[in-house]
Order: C-alpha cells, then sequence, then structure tokens
C-alpha cells in the first residue's frame, strides 16, 4: 500500500526535522522545503497528501503560498496546516481567509501534531488528483 | 476477498492450523488459506496443496537488505540500488542478486523457504484465532520454488516445540518483537570475549531497530536459538532490551523540549540590540539546559521504570551527574559561569541574567558573551550525557541527535549574527578613532612647527 506524503514547509532546521522524524515514526513519508518558492515547486512535483505550512517564511510567506495552492484547481484539495508562533485571533483569522484548513500553534506538541496530521490522513488517496496516479511509479521510487 | 469464494472456516481451538493445511495438501487445493489471531495475519497461497507465497500482516516486515549489510553480506551503496529497482520487493530485490551473481539461487530459494516456515511455525503456535480457506488464489508475486506442506511443517513444528521448550527452560520475557540494542558503556573489542560468529551477528544486528523474528530470518536460524544468544548477550551486559512505548515517550518530551526552545529562540531574534540579542541568547540556553535537565530526571536511566522517585533523590541525581562538569569548565574556561548554580536540579543563572546592574558597556557585552559560549557548550555536554545514557546508540539517538544538531545550527547562527554584528561596531569604532587620530597627529605637527 502506499503511504502518505506530507511537505513540511519551515525555515528553521530543527521544526523541519522534528516533524520529519515525529512522522516518519507514524509511517508518514515526509519531505521538507525551507522556503515558499521550493513549497509551490514541491507540491506540483509530489502532490503531498497534506501540507504543513509556517506563516513567516522568506521570500514568499505562508498565507501568499496557501492563497496560491487554493486558487489551483488540481491542488486546492489538499488539506493545508498552518505553523505560526503568533496565537491571535487575527492571525487565524488570516490564515482561515487564505484558505488554510487547520491552525497549528507553535511550540506545539508531538503528539497533537501526530493527531491532527492523522486526522487529514484518513481518506487522502480519495482526495488525491487523476495526474496522482500517474505519477505513483516515480513517487514510490522516490521514497 | 469474496464470501461466496470462501469453502471452509473455523476455530482454531476446534481444527489446528497443522491438521488444516495437511487437510488441504492432501486434497491438493488451489487458494488462500487466511489465519487471523489478535492484530496478526497470516495468508498462506496454496496451488494444487503446494505453498507457493506466504504473506504476514499485523508484524512489521523487516527491510532484508538493510539487515544483509549490517552483516556485512551486502554493500550499503548495492543495497541502495537494488531498493530502488525492487520497489522495496524483497523477492524481487533476491531475485535481482541471484541475477548479478550476489547470492546463489540455492541461497535464494533457502530463505524464502525459511520465511515461510518461520511464519507458519510462529502460527502453530497461535491457540486463539480463526481461519478462513478461500478457492480464490490471491496473486502474490512470488520467486519460491513450490514447497511441499509436509516438510514445511516437519521444520516449522521442530521450530515451534524448541521455542516451547526454551520458554519452558529458560522462562525468558523475551518475544519475538522485542527490540535490543548495544550497550552505550560497551566500548571494549567484542572479539576478546570469545564470540562465536552468530553471537557476532546477533549483536550487530542489535541496532534498537529490529526485532527477534527479523533477526532469525536474516540469520535464517530459529527464533528460539536468537532468544538464547540474545540472553546471554545480556547477561555479558553487551546489549539490552528496547522498550518501544517508554522510547516514543522520551523521544516526544524531547522533541517538545528543542521545539519549545527553538520558538523562544526565534521570538527573541527580533531583539533591538547586541546588548539583548545575547541575554536573549543566554536565557534561551538556560531554559533549554533546564528542560533537559526536567526531561532527564523523568528518562535517566537509573531512574526511570521505579515509579515515584523521590524529588529529592532525583536532584541528587542531577546535580552529581551535572555539578562537576560545570565546574570544571566555570574553572579551566569560563570563568562566568562560577556565577551559576545548581538548586533543586535547575540551573539557576540569575546572576547572569541580572549583570546589567553591576557592570555597564562593553565589560558588560563581554561577560554576556563568555556566558553564551559557555553556556553553548554546557548544553551540548548536557545532550550528549543525557542521550548517551537514555538511548545510546540506538535508531531514536540517532534521529534525535539530527534533531539537535539542527537546533544547535540554529544556535550558532545566532551567534555568528551577534559576532558580525560585533566586529561591524568595533570596525566603525576603529574607523571614527582613525578619523579623529590624524587631526591630531596634525595638531601635534602644526605645535612641533610652532616650536
Amino acid at each position: 500500500m502506499d503511504i502518505p506524503t506530507v511537505l513540511v514547509v519551515d525555515d528553521s532546521p530543527t521544526v523541519r526535522k522534528i516533524v520529519q522524524m515525529t512522522l516518519q515514526r507514524e509511517y508518514i513519508r515526509v519531505i521538507t522545503v525551507s522556503d515558499g518558492l521550493s513549497a509551490l515547486s514541491a507540491v506540483a512535483d509530489e502532490i503531498p497528501a497534506l501540507i504543513l505550512l509556517d506563516i513567516q517564511l522568506p521570500r514568499m510567506d505562508g498565507y501568499y503560498i496557501c492563497h496560491i495552492i487554493r486558487k489551483n484547481l488540481q491542488f486546492r484539495q489538499i488539506p493545508i496546516i498552518m505553523l505560526s508562533g503568533k496565537d491571535g485571533l487575527f492571525d487565524k483569522m488570516r490564515g482561515r481567509l487564505a484558505g488554510s484548513t487547520e491552525y497549528l500553534t507553535k511550540p506545539f506538541d508531538s503528539e497533537e501534531l501526530i493527531q491532527t496530521v492523522k486526522k487529514y490522513l484518513v481518506d487522502w488517496q480519495e482526495r488525491m488528483p487523476p495526474q496522482y496516479e500517474a505519477m505513483r511509479p516515480r513517487l514510490r521510487r522516490r521514497g | 476477498m469474496d464470501q461466496q469464494d470462501r469453502i471452509m472456516d473455523g476455530d482454531l481451538q476446534t481444527l489446528g492450523l497443522q491438521s488444516i493445511l495437511k487437510m488441504l495438501a492432501l486434497s491438493g487445493k488451489t487458494g488462500t488459506l487466511l489465519v487471523h489471531s489478535g492484530p496478526e495475519t497470516l495468508s498462506i497461497s496454496l496451488r494444487k496443496g503446494q505453498v507457493v507465497a506466504l504473506r504476514e500482516e499485523g508484524v512489521p516486515q523487516p527491510d532484508l537488505l538493510s539487515m544483509l549489510c549490517l552483516i556485512n553480506r551486502l554493500d550499503p551503496p548495492r543495497a541502495q540500488a537494488l531498493r530502488e529497482m525492487s520497489h522495496g520487493n524483497t523477492q524481487v530485490a533476491l531475485a535481482l542478486m541471484v541475477e548479478r551473481n550476489w547470492m546463489s539461487a540455492a541461497e535464494m530459494q533457502q530463505r524464502l523457504e525459511f520465511a515461510v516456515t518461520q511464519s507458519i511455525g510462529h502460527a502453530l503456535r497461535w491457540v486463539d484465532g480463526r481461519f478462513a480457506f478461500h478457492r480464490q488464489l490471491v496473486t502474490m508475486e512470488s520467486k519460491m520454488q513450490p514447497l511441499d506442506v509436509d516438510s514445511v511443517l516437519l521444520e516449522a513444528l521442530r521450530q515451534a516445540d524448541e521455542w516451547e521448550e526454551m520458554a519452558g527452560e529458560m522462562g525468558t520475557q523475551l518475544t519475538r518483537t522485542t527490540v535490543a540494542r548495544w550497550l552505550p558503556e560497551v566500548n571494549k573489542d567484542v572479539r576478546t570475549l570469545g564470540l562465536s560468529q552468530e553471537y557476532i551477528e546477533v549483536l550487530c544486528l542489535s541496532n534498537g531497530e529490529l526485532p527477534l523474528q527479523a533477526m532469525a530470518l536474516v540469520l535464517m536460524s530459529p527464533e528460539s536459538r536468537i532468544v538464547r544468544i540474545m540472553t546471554r548477550l545480556l547477561e555479558f551486559r553487551l546489549i539490552e532490551v528496547v522498550d518501544p512505548i517508554l522510547e516514543r515517550e522520551l523521544q516526544q518530551d524531547l522533541s517538545n523540549i528543542i521545539i519549545k526552545c527553538q520558538h523562544i529562540l526565534a521570538q527573541r531574534q527580533q531583539s533591538s540590540n547586541a546588548e539583548q540579542h545575547l541575554l536573549g541568547l543566554i536565557s534561551t540556553l538556560a531554559e533549554c539546559i533546564n528542560g533537559l535537565l526536567i526531561h532527564h530526571g523523568r528518562y535517566a536511566k537509573s531512574l526511570r521504570g521505579r515509579g515515584q522517585v523521590p524529588t529529592s533523590e532525583i536532584i541528587h541525581y542531577l546535580e552529581r551527574r551535572f555539578a562537576q562538569p560545570l565546574q570544571l569548565m566555570a574553572r579551566n574556561q569560563y570563568p562566568i559561569l562560577e556565577t551559576t548554580n545548581f538548586v533543586n536540579g535547575q540551573l539557576d543563572c540569575t546572576d547572569i541574567l541580572t549583570l546589567n546592574k553591576l557592570v555597564k558597556g562593553e565589560k558588560l557585552a563581554e561577560f554576556y558573551w563568555e556566558a553564551v559560549q559557555g553556556l553553548t557548550v554546557f548544553l551540548r555536554e548536557i545532550f550528549s550525557t543525557l542521550l548517551r545514557d537514555e538511548v545510546g546508540n540506538s535508531h531514536t539517538g540517532r534521529q534525535l541527535d539530527l534533531v539537535w544538531r539542527a537546533f544547535l545550527t540554529e544556535i550558532e547562527q545566532e551567534i555568528q549574527k551577534y559576532q558580525i554584528e560585533r566586529a561591524y561596531q568595533h570596525t566603525r569604532l576603529a574607523r571614527s578613532r582613525d578619523r579623529t587620530q590624524p587631526q591630531q597627529a596634525l595638531r601635534v605637527g602644526i605645535v612641533q612647527n610652532w616650536k
């Protein structure tokens, strides 16, 4: 059976490594990038089942990336969980308006991260766009 | 699998696996036998009464290629190439090895046969469970020659008997899912212990990731034999048994501490001036050290698994373990650390953090800078001690080490930022001095001329 891929977008190497370690333990494939442009390229290249997206990023912020993904017909169904150090209502609202599915406040708890991610991976295969099937062999080779 | 295809089902207590297999073999049946017990499922494909494939579900499938690398039977680059070509399918990988003359065809058959025998040998010990035989033959890619049920059963029964015998004789706690790892304290040459090749191979495979069943599979040795070897290695204090639940808990706790510290570090990045920057680094480092100390008080090898340990004992343990290295560092390299001390098992840095009440200007920045350097070294010392003690040289240990390195990189970056800022300020100061100095020289010159 295929395993879901989660894309982690965060400029902190620590956060990237921790999320990778935590999710890989749950048999989830994790790919990481550190900036907005690489994130968009990874979305197109890997078609992740879920995106964990930091808000403060170099070159392009998380809200904007989220907005671009939501505008794209192929990728708009991918759940996006925003990761942010800001816990304010305004930031959460802004995230929602940009199209995020969920909001996780940093510093997050590992268990909380696992539960949130798993919640959106239940039916991940059904949500995948049609071209995902064609890409499967290539993705499996990379994994 | 369709219900209508099912031609036989029942309870293992009524009809054991041995009898079912014999019956299907005698009648030359083709189809799939599914046996369930608890979370485990065994799927045996039969063609004309012979075993053609077997799949075990509910137990993690080990990576045979990595295991062959561990016992020095395969080079890691070759293993990686095979993994990519076989798309993770073990049987295809074995066939590719045969194709490239890295393994004989006889060995491949032997390995596949052993895997079948081992799984059936384990399933023969199931008391509770259900079985169902479906007419439909599940197409499982198999490179194995069909196996005669009688010979498989004979070998599987022998393995099952040996397991029972061993369990009765040794009363061991080890199970086929037990994971072991090398003890970090072992640094002597194991060859001096006079261990046989088999023992050394089990030792090599005890990397904190592989279950006992996987070791048996790669060594093609009965699980009971591996238990005996492991028990001996445990007696030699060369390995220890990994508690996966504890390890997971421990990893999560450490991850949470690091994530919290990274968050504090990121928040303090926007400090207005160099002094504030250093102060932010000091308090981040202190919080990180104290977080790790709390963690170690909970998970240190000598404290865990003992229920509620008195707080005084935890404090005493932490101070005994870390106060001396701190004192040494203070004496030899970073005298500023003499102002810190352990209070209730926590590092108290109040004196450093309130130093601005006593010292000002460049001297204050120098003290802060020394504190940052000292605390960074102490933090590294704590983390490596903690990791060595709690998880040793294991998969979890290696993973946490990677995370830790990433976090240290972020701290280093912050330190570098400060260094650049400091260098810039020095240059600016020097330039402004240079600009004033020629004027002074000129003035002196004029005075000289006047004379």
